[in-house]
């Protein structure tokens, strides 16, 4: 359900939109504002109770039959309104963020230059708070143009992918479904060696290669990106880290399932894993800071990693 | 039943708006159906301030006049609230309604489609069909994500330029203390949110990590007092606590065919002298803050040559690992 303000904001515009389209269809309207019927038609309720006047008896003669919507006393109640200066900010902040994300096609990036440009001079003062906020897009410019080319031309692609998980570098051939950027940029494609989707983050592809072959992805159902990238599974693995105060980024950088705090100012958090070897590398980068509490396995093998080290230096 | 918010505030709206001249809050009182059931006084003032200020905040310029029998009018005029003459051809129509779509954050979400939804209503031409499918454009979805508590009360702040106080926890703090700060401006990278601005103890410039503020954002009285810059670089900042623009270099031995990243970053890389060239080779890499950790997650697959000081504390955390 949509909040109060969101939808004062949406029925100003509303009226204004309506009064150029008698007769519009509730299908077309509510997919012009990027709501659902229902939600149309629940604003088709409120605004016949509204006008410039009570008493006056002006109330705006709007109806709908479910199917068409009809405003039979149409008036210039409202004019297309200024932006506030949260909209400016929300889309030049955005805009300009997407502006920067290296290997964008260039007429992309020139589209949204121009309107930001226009988009700025119609909000005027509005548009000053938007510095304040920036964002910036990582990306790898050639390797993005290659992933973007090979989605548009549906292309199956061979890629050199750098897993740190295990440190190594394997070749897979790819049919790339999406590409995104939440911070990094990531594609999601089905890999046909392991038969499955899965996510590749850009900066991780060591060599890439845009195959003639075409692309032929099982369809599959899009992730929902807000939940997060990594959505662990109910049955993985438990893995319980304890870390110190040095040792809480943990917590920022590890989805997980609870982080506890410790008296000492620490945590002890429970994540789970498909395959805890990967968090070695965890374990021996925390160093002082935690410990792997279980499984046993992997504070053995984080242990036998860190002496075989050490012998290297001449220590034992 | 209570008449709904959104029809209280539309009805405001359309009054100030369509009126020739300022309207007292008496008139407005009488002619808003939803304040008329209000029978208390202080209850109906509380409701007219709040709901001015949401219009305010959707935009709507609404002036305050001192009318001659001393009650205050409220009008908001026709040509400060419209929106100037805009021209986008569809290639930039396209790229806007692209960027309505990053946001993850529900206030900045509704605010980008709020502003698509009155430059819709002021003649820009949108497609409907999806932007993403139109051949010829890029197909990346980007996503913008602000999960951070503190994220919109701090950008409500910077936005006003009101300064704040927050517990703060350092990286390696055992407690959060309290800092009082003057919010200049947030930045997103990799992913996270940071806060730029002026830390009145410290009496400095600082930048915080919206994910290590514990606790509320509680508004302190009064104005900044520090002045603020006309560019404010968070990232320069943040990239060198991730060890970016190191100056320094070290050299390590690295087995053959681990450590990608590593050799994605060397400045040179050879096989390693004697008797281990055949599994060895030896990098000389970028040395900033934080490349102590990053080399011990490679455990017996990379060894540090130099500098001294590297090496002592990759071996001293190598011994805190063994130790168990």
């Amino acid at each position: 359900m949509s909040n109060a303000i969101d939808q004062t904001r949406r029925m100003l515009s509303l009226v204004t939109y309506l009064r150029e389209r008698p007769g519009a269809h509730v299908s077309d309207v509510a997919r012009a504002f990027g709501v659902t019927e229902a939600e149309l038609i629940g604003d088709l309720n409120v605004l016949p109770m509204c006008g410039t006047s009570f008493r006056g008896g002006d109330l705006l003669d709007i109806d709908t039959d479910g199917e068409r919507i009809w405003w039979h006393n149409v008036d210039d109640v409202a004019q297309p309104l200024r932006l506030a200066a949260d909209e400016a900010t929300a889309l030049l902040v955005a805009a300009r963020a997407v502006a920067t994300l290296p290997g964008l096609r260039d007429s992309d990036r020139q589209a949204l230059l121009r309107a930001c440009a226009k988009l700025e001079a119609a909000a005027g003062e509005a548009a000053g708070a938007s510095a304040r906020l920036s964002v910036t897009f990582e990306s790898e410019g050639s390797v993005f143009a290659d992933v973007d080319r090979a989605i548009a031309e549906r292309r199956r692609l061979w890629i050199r992918y750098y897993s740190p998980a295990r440190d190594e570098l394997t070749e897979r051939e790819v049919d790339p479904i999406r590409l995104f950027a939440v911070g990094h940029t990531y594609f999601e494609a089905w890999c046909r060696s392991s038969e499955d989707r899965r996510m590749f983050r850009l900066d991780r592809v060591a060599e890439i290669k845009l195959l003639d072959a075409p692309a032929d992805p099982p369809r599959i159902e899009p992730r929902d990106l807000s939940a997060g990238l990594v959505q662990p599974a109910g049955d993985d693995p438990e893995v319980v880290v304890e870390v110190g105060p040095g040792g809480r980024w943990v917590a920022e950088y590890y989805p997980h399932d609870s982080a506890e705090e410790l008296p000492d100012g620490g945590l002890r958090i429970t994540l789970r894993t498909p395959d805890p070897g990967s968090l070695r590398r965890l374990a021996l980068r925390l160093g002082r800071d935690g410990r792997i509490v279980s499984p046993q396995a992997l504070a053995d093998s984080a242990r036998a990693a860190a002496e075989q080290a050490l012998a290297a230096y001449g220590e034992e | 039943m209570a008449i709904a918010k959104a029809e209280r505030l539309m009805n405001l709206a359309l009054c100030l708006m369509n009126t020739r001249r300022p309207l007292s809050k008496r008139e407005l009182r009488s002619s808003v159906e939803a304040y008329r059931e209000i029978t208390s006084e202080d209850a109906f003032n509380r409701m007219f301030e709040r709901d001015k200020d949401d219009l305010r905040e959707l935009g709507l310029v609404i002036e305050t006049v001192d009318a001659l029998d001393g009650e205050t009018g409220y009008v908001a005029r026709r040509d400060r609230n419209r929106l100037p003459e805009i021209a986008l051809d569809a290639e930039e129509a396209a790229a806007l309604s692209l960027a309505a779509k990053v946001w993850q954050q529900a206030r900045l979400a509704g605010a980008a489609s709020g502003a698509l939804q009155k430059l819709r209503a002021a003649g820009v031409p949108f497609e409907e069909s999806g932007y993403e499918s139109a051949e010829g454009h890029s197909v990346i979805e980007p996503r913008i994500p602000a999960h951070e508590p503190a994220f919109e009360p701090l950008m409500l702040a910077a936005r006003d330029r009101r300064p704040v106080s927050f517990d703060y926890r350092k990286s390696n703090a055992v407690r959060p203390e309290p800092r009082h700060v003057e919010p200049w401006a947030l930045e997103c990278w990799r992913g996270h949110w940071y806060l730029a601005g002026w830390d009145r103890e410290r009496a400095a410039r600082r930048v915080f990590r919206l994910s290590r503020i514990t606790g509320r954002i509680r508004s302190r009285g009064g104005e900044f007092t520090a002045e603020v810059p006309d560019h404010v670089d968070v990232r320069q900042t943040v990239a060198s606590w991730a060890g970016e623009g190191a100056t320094a270099t070290a050299r390590i031995r690295l087995r053959r065919g681990a450590g990608y990243p590593l050799r994605a970053k060397a400045v040179e890389t050879m096989p390693a002298p004697g008797d281990r060239a055949a599994e060895w080779d030896e990098l000389e890499i970028p040395y900033g803050h934080g490349l102590d950790d990053w080399l011990v997650e490679f455990g017996p697959d990379v060894v540090v040559l130099a500098p001294g000081e590297l090496r002592d504390d990759v071996v001293d955390r190598l011994r805190a690992v063994a130790r168990g």
